[in-house]
Formats: C-alpha cells, structure tokens, sequence
C-alpha cells in the first residue's frame, strides 16, 4: 500500500521542503521546551526514537523476533563507557569513540547472527533472548576477578564530549547531537525500505522460501538486518551513556526491550513514521500518567495483546488518509462505470493465425542425469534423466504423488538430491542454493502460490530484479549514482514485464498489494516475478491451477508467447491436459518417482503405462486420459 | 571437594530440579505441538501456581500451625496451584491466542510476550516486589526432616517434589496413550483441520490442553515454591527459560521428549553447579538451548520439521 508520505518525499521539491522543515523544528524545539526536566525527556524521546527504528530494520522490515535488540544497546554503551572514561583510563576522542562502539557492536551483531540467523521465528527470539540473559550475567557479575562492567553499580563519569573543539555540555547542545543523530536514522531508514535492500528484507518477512526461490540471498539479508540493527543500538548506546553520563545494567535489562517493541508495534512494524510516532507517544504519554507509572509495564502488556488481537498493523498502517487514493477499475477515465466482464474480456489478444512456427533448439540447456530423492525411507523420485533443450516447453505429467514438484524443488535448490547431477548450461548446480539457481537463470512459479502478499504488485516483481542489482549499503544510504541507475533499470524492466500482462497487473494494479488480486491475477504475477528474474529458464508449477476455462486458454497462449516470442524455454508441471497437449513440445509422465514415458504428447498419451497410472489398469486404450 | 563423592548428591538434586522442569516442559511441548506457538507466558503461569500454593498456605496456617493435616494441606496447595494456573492458562488462550489463531505466527508470539509482561506485572502490582516466603516447616513430618543415606542428603521436600512430580508425569502419559482424549489430543497435534472434520472439537482440545499444561506447571511452581521456601513476581522467567529449554532438548511437540528433556537438564544443571561459580549456574541452560537449537533443533525425540513446499 503507497504511502503519501513516503512517495511524497521522492519528489525533489518536496524532500527539500520537508528536511528544511525537519530541520527548523529541530533547532526550534528544544527552546520551547518548559524546563530542562522536559529537554531531558525531548533528548530521550530522540533517544528511542532510534533505537526503535533500529528494532524496525530487525523486526519490521524483516520480522526477525531479534530479543538481545536490547542487549545490542547495551554493547553500544557500555563499550562507550570503557573507552572514554577513568574505567580502564582510557580517553577516546568521541568521535573516534562513538564509531568505535557502533562496529564493535555491529560485530557482536554479526557473530551473534551468524550462529542463529537460519533459527526461523520463535526458536530465533528465545536463542537472542538467551543471549540477552547471558549479557546481563556477565554485566552483573564481571567485577571480578578483574573490574570490567562495575557489576550492579555500573560505570559513570565519562569524557565530555568534544567536537572539533567544541565542548558540548549543555541539555539543548546534547538534545541537537540526539535529534540530529535520530534525524540521520530516519533518513537512512528511508533510504533503505525504498531500496533492494527493504524490498528484500520484505519479500523474507512475507515468504522467506520465495524469497530464497526469487534470488534473494535471504540468509545475508538476514545477517545484514541482523548487523544494521545491532549497529543503530550501539551507536544509541554510545549517545544515550553519554548523555546520562552513566550506565548500569538495569538500562539493558528485559523491560526496556519489551518498551522498545511496544513503541515498534504500536507505531505498526515496518512503518517509519508509525515507528517514530510510537516512539514519540510511549516516551512522552507516561510523563503524563506519572501517578499511573505502577501500572506502566502492566498496560504495555495489554497494549501487546490488544493491538495484536484488534490492530497488529499499528496505529499508522492502513490509515486511509495515508494510502493514496486508488482508481476504481470499474470506472474509465471520465468516471464511467464500465462492466467488469469488458475489462477482462473485451480486450481479448487476437489469435495470431500465422505466428512463426517456432523452433526448439538441440542445445540442451539443463539436464538431470540419474537423479534421485528420498525422503528418509520414501523414494520420491528415482533414477530421473531429463534434458531440456533450448526454446523448448517440456511438460511433466503424473498424477498426484508421482514426484512432479519434487523434481522443481531439487532443480531449484530446495532439495539437494540424494543422488545424481544436475547441470545448467553445462554447470554442475546440485549444491547451489535456490538464490544461486535463480541468479544462474532458472526461475519458478510455486502450485500453491508464494506471493508475499502485503506487497504491492509492482514491488512483488521488483525482488525478481533483487538478484541482479548489486548496489551495496553506501549506494543507498548516499543515493550514489549506481543505486539510482539500478532503481530506474529496475522500474523500468518491471513494468515491461507487467506489460505483458495487460491490464490484469498494470495501472492502478502496480499500487495493489498482491492479497487484493483475483486468483488467477496472483498465478499471472506468480509468473512475472519470475520472469523479473531476467531467467532463462522458467518452471511454472501448474501454472493454470484454479483458472477458470477462460483464463486457462488465455494463459495457455501466454505460456505459449513466452517461448515463441521471447526465446524461453519451460519446464512446466500441469494437470490440465488440454494445455499440455496444445503447447508441449515434449512430455514426460512420471509415476511413483519413476519416469514411465517421453515424447511427444500423443506418444505419450497413448502409453500404456501412463494410461494405467491415471486411469487404472483397466484397458482403455482409445480413450484419452481426462483432466486428471 | 571430590567432584565423585558428590555425584550421588548431585543426582537427587538434579532428579528434582529435572522433574520440575520436565513438568514446565509440558505445557510448552503440549500448545506448540498443537498450535506451533511458544506460549511464552508459560514461565508467569508456573509463577502464578506458586503464589497460589503460598496463599493456600497461608490461610490454612494460624501462626506456625496448620488448621488441618499437614498432608491435606500439600495436596490442597498443589490442586489449589493446579486450579489458579490452569484458570488462568485457559483465560490467556480464550482471549490473547484463540484470535490469533490464523494470524502470522510473530503476532501470536508477541501477544504471548504481552501477556506475560501483563501477568508479571499484575502479580508485582498486587502482590507486592519482596518474597512471599513459605513457612514450611509445619508441613514437614517429624523424624523425616533429613534422611541420610550413606552421605547423601535426602530432604523431605526433595522426596515431594520428585514424587509428585513422577506421579503426575505417569498420569499423563496414561491419559495421553490410554484415554479417548488422549487420542484426540494426538489427533490434534498431527493435524488440526483433519482432526477438525473427523469430528473432535479441536477448540475443546486446545483448551484442554492449555489446562492440563498450566496445571502441571502450576504444580511446579508451587512444588519449588515449598522446596526453596520462597517465591516472588520474578521467578517465571528464568523458570520459563529452562522449561523451554527442557522441551526443546526433548524434542519441540513431544510430550515424552519434554519429560526426558527436563530430566536431563536438571541433572546437567546439578552437575554444573558443582563446577562453575553459581553466579553462572544458569549460563548452562542457556548454552544448552543454544548448542541444541543451533545444531539439532529438532531434539532428541523430535522429528525433524520439514517445510512443504
């Protein structure tokens, strides 16, 4: 769903407008403030405002359930506190210091990550919280044998900070470096969701095996959301022990993180503005509801399980106010209503009578050579040998069970084979990650629809074109000419191939989340985004599942167009005969994991043995086999 | 000290320390088998069991003395546990999990992380930050005070808790093996919707299985309650750690798995003890989670989950 305010911000004009803006307020608000009892509370408003959009990049964009969030912060700051202080006597320069404790703790983050990155969900959160709890552990007890953390008192006193000779003691100066560090984090929080890094990060929160299947390198991804969370909440921890001038463990301890995730979900995780909203509202509302402050960690809980019963969204997400205004389908230009059956049938592709005949090539691009699959004592597939030649739609029929999409899955990585070679232009790939696959040019299309739903159509084919972006942190965060280059490539490839939908995936449809199309549009953008992949091989799993007879010829002329047209070559499982027969170059039938019979449609549907897989023993030799 | 004179010592330590943990164990095993969820306010309802214990105590004592036997008063403080824990377990699936039912699994999870935020907090508010400390001594018999039995000591209390906690282990598994809604129960956990359409009210199954899992690990907490004599709003936590930890070394979703898990954690954690500084005994938990999730998520009675594809 777009944003106002975050396609608001491209426009030139406007992001000039809008940091002047941010700026002014910036330097205008701590004045207005009260007293200093309240230019603390502004200072640690910025304060959680970056932890929080830290936590964002973890939780939010990629639903990590990261629990040593906290423990990260505490990295930060207590790494501050050894380096600038009488502790150990040694006295960075902050500017050396405040870095020193961001990568320090960036690489806490990524040895921490790199152990339980592949842990999926609930076992990722209590591993991270068992680290959180070890973190406290040693905070409180390593004071001896040798004083390092100052056990339960913590350590105080630190260097005042001094930039480029300028000694920053004052609440409004201290208020200006926060805010102005948290405006930085908003900025690169930004840069990062509208980029192939949050395009990414999103299609592994929706659906991490699509992802993976997509090209997306989703364990890096992950590491990376990992180490940039980590490195936000130690250079917060750096500011924020400065600024208390002071830190102890209980600043680290479980309920700060259980405020922190309140303010991520309350704002709505993933949501910028949300984010900072909710960071804004949990750090000031409580100095109202101070006579309240018994019942604060009480009511953060029930805000966890209200707001994730009645609005797991957040306050900010689906607001209509801040979704842009979407075109009716049904209404043209001038408003008129229009029925819904011209829009999807009135502009029926002509049927193009003298399309060149195609011709597969002999050059075999992809090759299974005696491969084998089992499943502990269940053989799935057996002794498999195919090639697939260039140019060419090979069909793999079965019935169910027979080991069709396990084939898929070991082609693209899913499944190592138990046994056997599988090579792509030559090139051994069984062992390759399905990413890898996906990069080498094999795509696919999953029978049971993988889409990550809560993203908009056109965002949905742009992590097709993930894997052949290369454009780094620095490139986005900076916008280096590089990243902007990729953006516009990317756009511009991605409503090429919508095009080829039609108006099933273009106009209004590119701000669509994928959850609001027609069963049939979803298999159309299944396709797509796999052909955003820039691939060469496709793999659609019954691509027509569900379809009704309409869509089906329709997409069978699709499949069709694909190779004739634009030199695919498809692997394709489809129980719809029909189909296969009109647009199969060569059919394999499969039964119990076996390959029972190969060649041409007719050849094959005549066999006897695949006539007995589908239809029994029973001879029924001059019937064809039916929709199975 | 000589590590192997203390082993026998150990061992009852451990078998103790892993009967309540097996018993924690099983209400996470029981709800994630069913629902794939980390019940994590599991570790508050073990807490909540032990302040019932403490109340029931409390008001069946005048002074020193008990109103009535001290045998009935156990079995009423741990059916009283049992009662509270359970009542509550139910409540939080009825109103914080059951909407969630078909929501992201991270939605479930951080409603059962505001949940326990909620229950700790609840118990901090009403029933105060210090210890609430149990006055056992009356419910110990005269004579069986400390048994000795060539060097190894045997207290009363530790002799309750692995009993009971045995007792209630044997029960179970009868219930789950034996009874028609242990059957359905099974059914359940293999798959819900089938379980569904062959006529078992699942959302009756799902209930009685956040029953029977926080009844047990209301017992728990009421049994470490008597046994170290005290309890306060904090303790669910480390407690829920190493449940979870006891079901996940078992075997995530399997109920035998969790009883073993629990066993062999509370050993490992005994020995461990006598090794490390005790500032550190709970690192072990820790480091076993760890090591376990990392290299055999699946553990030692679990299958391994494979995603369909």
């Amino acid at each position: 769903m777009a944003n106002v305010f975050l396609e608001w911000g491209t426009r030139r004009s406007h992001r000039v407008t809008f940091y002047a803006a941010a700026v002014g307020l910036l330097i205008a608000l701590p004045h207005v403030m009260p007293d200093n009892y309240w230019l603390r509370i502004y200072s640690m408003t910025g304060v959680y405002v970056m932890l929080a959009l830290g936590l964002n990049v973890v939780a939010g964009f990629t639903g990590l359930l990261d629990l040593s969030y906290v423990a990260f912060f505490g990295i930060g700051a207590y790494t501050f506190a050894l380096v600038s202080s009488a502790q150990f006597d040694v006295h960075l320069p902050f500017l050396i210091a405040l870095p020193a404790a961001a990568f320090i703790t960036m690489g806490f983050g990524l040895a921490l990550g790199s152990t339980s990155i592949r842990l999926s969900g609930d076992y990722l959160a209590i591993v991270t919280l068992a680290f959180a709890q070890i973190f406290k552990l040693l905070l409180l007890n390593l004071d001896q044998p040798v004083n390092i953390t100052g056990g339960v008192n913590g350590i105080f006193g630190f260097d005042p900070i001094v930039i480029l000779g300028w000694r920053l003691m004052s609440p409004v100066a201290y208020s200006y470096l926060i805010w102005g560090a948290a405006l930085l984090a908003i900025v690169a929080s930004w840069r990062l969701k509208k980029s192939r890094f949050g395009r990414g990060w999103e299609a592994i929160r929706e659906d991490e095996l699509a992802a993976e299947a997509l090209g997306v390198s989703t364990t890096w991804m992950k590491l990376k959301a990992f180490a940039g969370g980590a490195f936000v909440a130690g250079a917060t921890g750096a500011i924020f022990a400065s600024f208390q001038d002071s830190v102890f463990p209980n600043n680290f301890d479980f309920p700060q993180l259980v405020i922190v995730y309140c303010m991520v979900i309350l704002g709505g995780l993933g949501n910028i503005p949300g984010v900072i909203l909710g960071a804004v509202l949990l750090t000031v509302l409580p100095e109202f509801l101070r006579e309240y402050g018994a019942y604060r960690m009480m009511s953060y809980g029930l805000i966890l399980v209200v707001l994730m019963a009645i609005r797991p969204q957040g306050l900010l997400g689906s607001v209509r106010f801040l979704v842009k205004g979407q075109r009716r389908p049904d209404k043209d230009e001038t408003g008129v209503l229009r029925a819904s059956t011209d829009l999807y049938y009135g502009e029926e592709r002509k049927e193009d009578e003298t399309s060149p005949l195609h011709s597969a090539g002999h050059r075999v691009v992809l090759e299974l050579e005696r491969v084998t699959m089992a499943f502990g004592g269940l053989t799935a597939v057996q002794d498999l040998d195919l090639r697939l030649r260039e140019r060419e739609i090979l069909s793999v029929i079965g019935p169910n069970g027979a080991g069709k999409s396990t084939v898929f899955n070991m082609i693209s990585g899913i499944y190592p084979p138990t046994e056997g070679a599988i090579r792509y232009e030559g090139r051994g790939i069984n062992g390759l990650k399905p990413h890898q696959v996906a990069r080498a040019g094999i795509a696919r299309t999953f029978q049971n629809l993988r889409l990550f739903t809560k993203m908009t159509v056109l965002d949905n084919a742009k992590v097709g074109q993930f894997c052949r972006t290369r454009a780094g942190v620095l490139s986005i965060l900076f916008h280096l000419p590089r990243f902007k280059r990729e953006e516009a490539e990317t756009e511009e490839r991605v409503r090429e191939i919508l095009a080829l939908f039609g108006a099933r995936l273009t106009g209004y449809r590119f701000d669509q989340e994928a959850q609001f199309l027609s069963y049939a549009n979803r298999r159309r953008l299944e396709i797509a985004r796999a052909l955003a992949t820039d691939a060469k091989v496709l793999m659609l799993d019954e691509p027509s599942a569900g379809m009704n007879p309409q869509e089906t010829l329709e997409i069978t002329g699709f499949i069709k167009e694909l190779r004739d047209v634009h030199g695919y070559t498809i692997l394709l499982i489809e129980h719809k005969l029909n189909l296969v027969k009109t647009i199969s170059d060569r059919v394999i039938a499969l039964d119990y994991g076996r390959k029972i019979a190969e060649g041409t449609y007719d050849e094959v549907a005549g066999d006897e043995r695949v006539i007995e897989a589908y239809l029994g023993r029973k001879k029924t030799q001059t019937e064809e086999p039916e929709q199975a | 000290m000589d590590i192997l004179s203390q082993l026998p010592q150990q061992l009852i330590n451990g078998l103790t320390l892993g009967g309540v943990y097996a018993l924690i164990a099983i209400g996470y095993t029981m709800v994630y088998g069913i629902l794939f969820m980390l019940n994590f306010a599991h570790g508050e309802i073990y807490m909540i069991g032990g302040f019932a214990g403490w109340w029931v105590l409390h008001l069946l004592s005048s002074g020193n003395r008990l109103v009535m036997h001290a045998a009935l008063v156990i079995a009423l403080m741990i059916v009283g546990a049992m009662a509270v824990s359970g009542l509550v377990g139910v409540l939080s699936e009825r109103f914080a999990y059951r909407p969630l039912r078909q929501a992201p699994r991270m939605n479930a999870l951080l409603s059962a992380l505001g949940v326990s935020i909620f229950l700790q907090n609840l118990v901090l508010n009403f029933q105060g930050a210090k210890p609430r400390f149990f006055h056992v001594s009356a419910l110990i018999p005269e004579g069986l005070r400390v048994i000795e039995v060539g060097g190894v000591v045997f207290s009363f209390m530790r002799g309750l808790v692995i009993s009971v906690s045995f007792l209630f282990m044997g029960v179970l598994t009868y219930v789950v093996k034996k009874t028609k809604m242990g059957k359905a129960m099974r059914a359940t956990a293999q798959d819900i919707e089938a379980a569904n359409f062959m006529g078992i009210d699942t959302d009756r199954i799902i209930v009685m299985v956040f029953l029977i899992g926080s009844a047990l690990g209301g017992a728990a907490g009421t049994l470490v309650g008597m046994l170290f004599t005290q309890v306060d709003y904090y303790v669910g936590f480390q407690a829920g750690i190493k449940g979870f930890t006891a079901a996940v070394l078992g075997g995530i979703g399997n109920i035998f798995g969790a009883m073993l898990g629990g066993i062999i954690l509370g050993l490992l954690e005994a020995l461990a003890t006598s090794l490390f500084p005790s500032a550190y005994k709970d690192v072990v938990a820790f480091a076993v989670l760890i090591v376990v999730l990392i290299f055999k998520p699946s553990g030692l009675l679990g299958e391994p989950m494979r995603e369909k594809v």
